[in-house]
């Protein structure tokens, strides 16, 4: 009877990594799961989207118009005879676009900055940090506007612009793990070991910072992919005839009553997607909290 | 941060509906008992100054605060006193001697005399004020020369105050629609002690028309200006036809997207809209005493073309672009057949004028004449931008030409979208390469349509100039025997204008509007002009919502 008790313990403290640990959590977490069954889904068919979109998104039949969905238009037509469901698979590649893009650009910035200004220290921290609290007091609407006067309007300009403003936060969450990071042995063991700074930080400091950051990420996209929605609606963002969900929703909300389904669909597509993240960024969160799954 | 944006947003829904059906009175059943007209006005003026303004919605607010010469009739168009009480014309009609009312107050009750109109219409005219309707004064003579400084003295400008209350003004020649440019707000009066307290004369945009400063002449007098939000006129009681006006005061929103316009409509929070969202229009149609109006309209909606900048310098692109815009397609299904499809700059039927019309929908003749351009097939296209200011008519539009462009000589045309007063800024310092634009007439002649491409016009902004077009619309037309003679010359005018395609004409205005039952004295006219002095509201209506 006690044997295999033993080995039970032996082999879990072998097999099971902080990584397959948090794994084994999330798996647990049905929301979680959901979300990233539903994520996954939607970026498989925004990336196919060219190829599996049952019309083309800029083909127009005004005498058609505005339709309910049919058999033909499973979820209706627009104003211009356009297909719903098109528009959305298309508006999804700009808004999950938008999401990533923007994210992994905050990421990248957010997580330098924060890892330099944290593992230096001293003056330079100070100096870096005071930055990040000068651009988050910015009004972001008139930066995105600036930005638009000055070099026009861009899709990329978009994107960078959006993780120009989203980095800040990151930054912030860097800093403070890598400073108390910094002070355990491990990171003593790689300076007295000769290790220079650029490889302590990338090899030692940024993968152990990794679990608050991914979860921070997840939370991200969804207020990106928002501020994008906001943007296009007010029409500094996505020009037609390229759509987003965003703006997809504001056209829709025009001719809400006439034509609901114009509103409606769209708005699915984008809730769905907010819920899933979210459900999976709180998944993620309870997961790697190591502390949180000892007690 | 989780989630706050989400929740931000699911607070917001309910927050909307509980706005609407607040406060338990609606804004018309007030406005109907206390005599206030809820009016949408479209976008938040530019100004108030009478010599500076350009728009609609700024035209809607002047004409309350300020008067001229002459009105009109809303319902005959005809033009009616103002401050002249009659005018005289010689019989050469080269000289019009207009006697003024004494009555006639301004707003802190000093007397208007003629001196206030030469000194008023010396600013209009001053080249430094920078008045885009200047040219609205230069049927006088030597006006152009004053305006575009070359002539300096304006004592030779046909315009003189003979004593207190009557004005005479000379004439280059006979000009029949000369009485119709007194309502026009480029040739109101201003009050001159007001504008020099705050600033030169000719400072466009200072304190003077301020809510605490502003001194007018009309039948209302300014109350009140929240940026963005109202601007309230209440009754003035220095008017002299003060007792013909009915309406205590009226209420201007900026209503710049037509749907929730229409929504504050629907919930009984305006009396009358500026327009009604193009989905919208089939579901009032259907209705039973519908509050939807839809009148023909003296006004032409166009996309200007920069004829400086490539790809757009070269005729044939400009002739392809006109060519393939569907515009039956466009008015029948887009526009819900609100307006007419129009071929040229000039409204159909401007007082029997007809308009040539040198081109059709063609998109072979389009794809040829691309190619011939050196764009085969849209080979080599190098990209188009369309501005047009935000709104979900113009967006809507836009989006179905662009389309139509694609489809018919494949090649792309961006949007750019533009809050109103930057829109006007772009088109005034050329700043674009296509660009939406109305015209709206503003008095009924089809002369107020093509002397808007004159060599250098204030509102011509495509760079349009042709020293021939100019000898007819300015030399020639004025000198016309007849009715038909002059016609002719604008017909062969119209035709050299539109051989050059500065423009691409897309269709003819109608007027649409919601107005609310109660409303009395607001005819459809031609010139969707309203004049308040005859609006009044009905109040055993209000209830009816």
């Amino acid at each position: 009877m006690t044997t295999p008790v033993i080995a039970n313990i032996i082999e879990a403290e072998q097999g099971t990594s902080l990584w397959q640990d948090a794994w084994l959590r999330l798996s647990r977490n049905r929301l979680a799961l959901f979300g990233l069954a539903v994520l996954v889904l939607f970026i498989l068919i925004a990336t196919l989207t060219p190829w599996i979109a049952p019309y083309s998104y800029t083909q127009h039949n005004l005498d058609l118009g505005a339709t309910p969905p049919s058999a033909a238009h499973w979820l209706g037509t627009d104003i211009f005879g356009r297909d719903m469901l098109t528009q959305i698979m298309y508006g999804g590649r700009i808004s999950l676009a938008v999401g990533f893009i923007a994210t992994a650009v905050a990421l990248l910035i957010g997580i330098t900055w924060g890892a330099i200004a944290g593992y230096a220290g001293g003056r330079v921290d100070a100096v870096m940090m005071r930055m990040v609290d000068i651009i988050y007091a910015l009004p972001f609407m008139i930066f995105i506007v600036l930005l638009m006067v000055v070099f026009g309007r861009n899709m990329l300009l978009l994107f960078l612009a959006i993780g120009a403003v989203e980095w800040l936060t990151m930054a912030r969450i860097m800093r403070s793990q890598v400073q108390s990071l910094r002070q355990q042995e491990f990171v003593e063991a790689a300076i007295s070991l000769g290790l220079s700074p650029a490889t302590i930080v990338r090899r030692h400091l940024i993968p152990n910072a990794l679990g608050p950051i991914i979860v921070y990420t997840t939370l991200t996209i969804p207020s990106v992919m928002l501020l994008e929605a906001f943007l296009s609606f007010l029409g500094l963002g996505v020009q037609p005839p390229q759509t987003s969900w965003g703006l997809l929703i504001s056209f829709g909300a025009e001719s809400m009553e006439e034509y609901p389904w114009l509103l409606l669909y769209p708005g699915i597509a984008m809730t769905l997607t907010l819920f899933s993240l979210n459900f999976l960024g709180d998944g993620l969160r309870d997961a790697l909290d190591v502390r949180g799954a000892k007690d | 941060m989780r989630l706050s944006a989400l929740r931000i947003l699911l607070l917001l829904i309910p927050g909307l509906f509980l706005a609407a059906c607040g406060s338990g009175e609606s804004n018309v059943v007030q406005g109907n008992r206390a005599g206030i007209l809820h009016f949408g006005n479209g976008t938040e003026p530019q100004g108030l100054d009478p010599h500076v303004v350009t728009g609609i919605p700024e035209m809607n607010i002047v004409n309350a605060l300020f008067e001229g010469l002459a009105v009109k009739n809303p319902y005959t168009l005809e033009p009616e006193p103002g401050v002249a009480q009659s005018w005289d014309i010689s019989a050469d009609g080269l000289t019009i001697t207009f006697h003024l009312n004494p009555e006639a107050k301004w707003s802190n009750g000093d007397p208007i005399t003629a001196e206030d109109f030469v000194w008023s219409w010396r600013r209009a005219l001053n080249p430094a004020m920078g008045n885009q309707y200047a040219y609205m004064l230069y049927p006088l003579v030597n006006a152009e020369a004053f305006a575009t400084g070359q002539l300096d003295d304006f004592a030779d400008v046909g315009v003189a105050a003979l004593d207190e209350h009557t004005l005479q003004v000379r004439l280059n020649a006979p000009t029949p629609y000369f009485i119709q440019l007194m309502d026009h707000h480029s040739t109101f009066p201003v009050h001159r002690p007001t504008i020099e307290k705050h600033g030169k004369s000719t400072d466009r945009f200072t304190r003077w028309t301020r809510v605490e400063n502003i001194v007018g002449n009309g039948a209302f007098r300014l109350k009140d200006w929240q940026l963005n939000r109202r601007l309230v006129v209440e009754k003035s009681d220095t008017y002299w036809d003060s007792d013909r006006v009915q309406l205590n005061g009226i209420v201007y929103y900026p209503t710049e997207n037509t749907s929730s316009e229409e929504r504050m409509f629907r919930v009984g929070q305006l009396h009358y809209t500026q327009t009604i969202p193009l989905d919208k229009i089939p579901v009032y149609r259907a209705k039973e005493d519908s509050p939807y109006v839809n009148a023909p309209y003296i006004g032409t909606y166009y996309y200007l073309l920069n004829i400086n900048e490539p790809p757009l310098n070269d005729v044939r692109v400009r002739q392809a672009l006109a060519m393939t815009v569907d515009r039956d397609r466009l008015t029948s299904t887009v526009l819900h057949g609100s307006n007419v499809p129009a071929y040229s700059i000039t409204p159909p039927g401007t007082l029997g004028y007809q308009p040539p019309t040198l081109f059709g929908y063609d998109v072979e003749k389009a794809r040829q004449l691309l190619a011939e351009a050196g764009y085969p097939n849209g080979e080599g296209w190098p990209g188009l931008e369309l501005t047009y200011n935000t709104s979900e008519a113009h967006l809507k539009i836009a989006v179905a030409l662009q389309q139509m462009w694609k489809d018919a000589l494949n090649i792309d045309v961006t949007l750019a979208n533009q809050e109103w007063k930057v829109y006007l800024d772009s088109v005034d310092q050329m700043n674009f390469q296509m660009a939406r634009r109305g015209w709206i007439g503003d008095y009924v002649d089809p002369n107020n349509f093509l002397d808007l491409f004159l060599c250098g016009g204030g509102n011509n902004s495509t760079g349009f100039c042709d020293p021939v077009f100019d000898d007819m619309i300015q030399q020639q037309a004025p000198r016309a025997k007849t009715r038909e003679e002059r016609y002719a010359i604008f017909d062969a005018a119209e035709t050299r204008l539109m051989e050059q395609m500065p423009i691409i004409p897309i269709y003819t205005y109608t007027s649409n509007h919601l107005i609310h039952p109660s409303v009395q004295g607001v005819p459809s006219n031609l010139m969707d002009s309203v004049n308040f002095r005859y609006v009044s509201l009905e109040n055993e209506l209000g209830v009816i919502e």
